[in-house]
């Protein structure tokens, strides 16, 4: 298949190295409107990267739209009207809500649009359908993140402690301020415990839809208390060019059989990295043909979980799961 | 003092009634002891 990356961030790099690695891919085209900057990354990669210099989407079975958020919707918009699937990284709302309204456009031309496809959202989504599908019966999902990749992110996560809050409950949206809800939330070691808040984040938009009756959706982010008290302000100081150790988890609640039961399943990786290799892998399966059905949405609702985490973890992004048990059980 | 033991009796109610609730919710009581550990080889097949 023929794969073009938009966008050469520090999730666009890792996206398109991944690919570069992968035996389906024949050809992988890369675009940044930085000057020299797809040349560089086309040049480290190999002999499978090419860089495109036309000023139309490139032609090609499947887009990879890692840019910064609120540039990606025309793209894609685009990229449907031609046929091709896209898979986009942007965590932004109003990108996600843009994006999953090309539903029914994508699956009148048989494509794929993968809304979502990063870290948080994206791995959320995957570890989401995995732990769900260990249950009878799904009631909640709650998941956290912490930790940022490229500056792109670190702008997105400084501007989603700004926004509103949306969250599922009881069948309908409640929009909450973001910096709200405090909870503690526990992370694969290294990381361990953060305080994670709501904030505007496209978690549930993309999870609601994939678990038709699910009672509580809700999606938090970890801060500090300058986070929160300049969300709303301009941010003070440039982004750093790529964050650390960052991590996911998420939180099934549900009955399996007559008994209740909560099935937490979680990642430690720099999340650049992670969600270049969930961009990648979910470009394969939609290039492939390898989704669920044709149409926009999240991970959790096109892909099957397993085989995804088998990949991931083939590929250095591992799994975990918290085993323990209730002090009341 | 019928006052005092009137609140007494609601706090102890009410105090009952919530660890009831806490014991016996629908939701369930989330692990608050364990570790983290890798999925492999079993978990993803």
């Amino acid at each position: 298949m023929r794969v073009a990356v938009v966008g050469l961030g520090a999730v666009g790099i890792r996206a398109a190295r991944q690919l570069a690695s992968t035996s389906e891919v024949e050809a992988l085209l890369l675009r940044d409107p930085r000057a020299g900057r797809a040349d560089e990354v086309a040049a480290a990669i190999g002999a499978v990267a090419r860089v495109d210099h036309t000023t139309e989407l490139p032609d090609t079975d499947v887009v990879v739209l890692a840019g910064p958020c609120r540039t990606q919707v025309a793209l894609a918009r685009d990229a449907v009207s031609k046929g091709c699937h896209v898979v986009s990284v942007s965590d932004d709302v109003g990108d996600v809500k843009a994006l999953l309204e090309l539903g029914p456009e994508a699956e009148a031309r048989g494509v794929s649009v993968i809304a979502g496809a990063s870290f948080a959202p994206g791995l959320s989504c995957v570890l989401a359908a995995h732990a769900a599908g260990s249950l009878d019966r799904v009631e909640e999902i709650h998941s956290a993140a912490l930790g940022t990749g490229g500056p792109a992110c670190a702008v997105q996560h400084h501007a989603a402690l700004g926004g509103r809050a949306i969250e599922w409950r009881d069948g309908g949206w409640l929009h909450t301020p973001s910096g709200s809800g405090r909870e503690l939330c526990w992370f694969p070691e290294p990381v361990g415990a953060a305080d994670c808040y709501r904030g505007a984040l496209p978690g549930p938009l993309l999870l609601v839809p994939a678990f038709p009756g699910i009672a509580r959706v809700t999606a938090r982010v970890a801060a500090t208390r300058r986070d929160r008290l300049t969300g709303h302000l301009p941010m003070l100081r440039p982004p750093h060019p790529e964050g650390g150790v960052g991590a996911v988890r998420v939180e099934a609640r549900g009955w399996r059989g007559s008994v209740s039961d909560t099935v937490v399943l979680g990642v430690m990786d720099r999340p650049a990295v992670a969600a270049g290799a969930v961009a990648a892998l979910a470009a394969v399966s939609a290039g492939s043909g390898s989704v669920r059905r044709r149409g926009a949405g999240g991970l959790a609702e096109l892909i099957e979980p397993l085989s995804f985490l088998h990949e991931l973890a083939r590929r250095g992004v591992k799994a975990a799961v918290f085993e323990g048990r209730s002090l009341f059980a | 003092m019928t006052l005092l033991r009137r609140a007494l009796a609601a706090l102890g109610i009410a105090g009952l009634v919530a660890a009831v609730l806490r014991l016996r919710g629908s939701g369930g009581v989330p692990p608050q002891q364990g570790g983290w550990r890798e999925l492999s080889g079993p978990d993803l097949r």
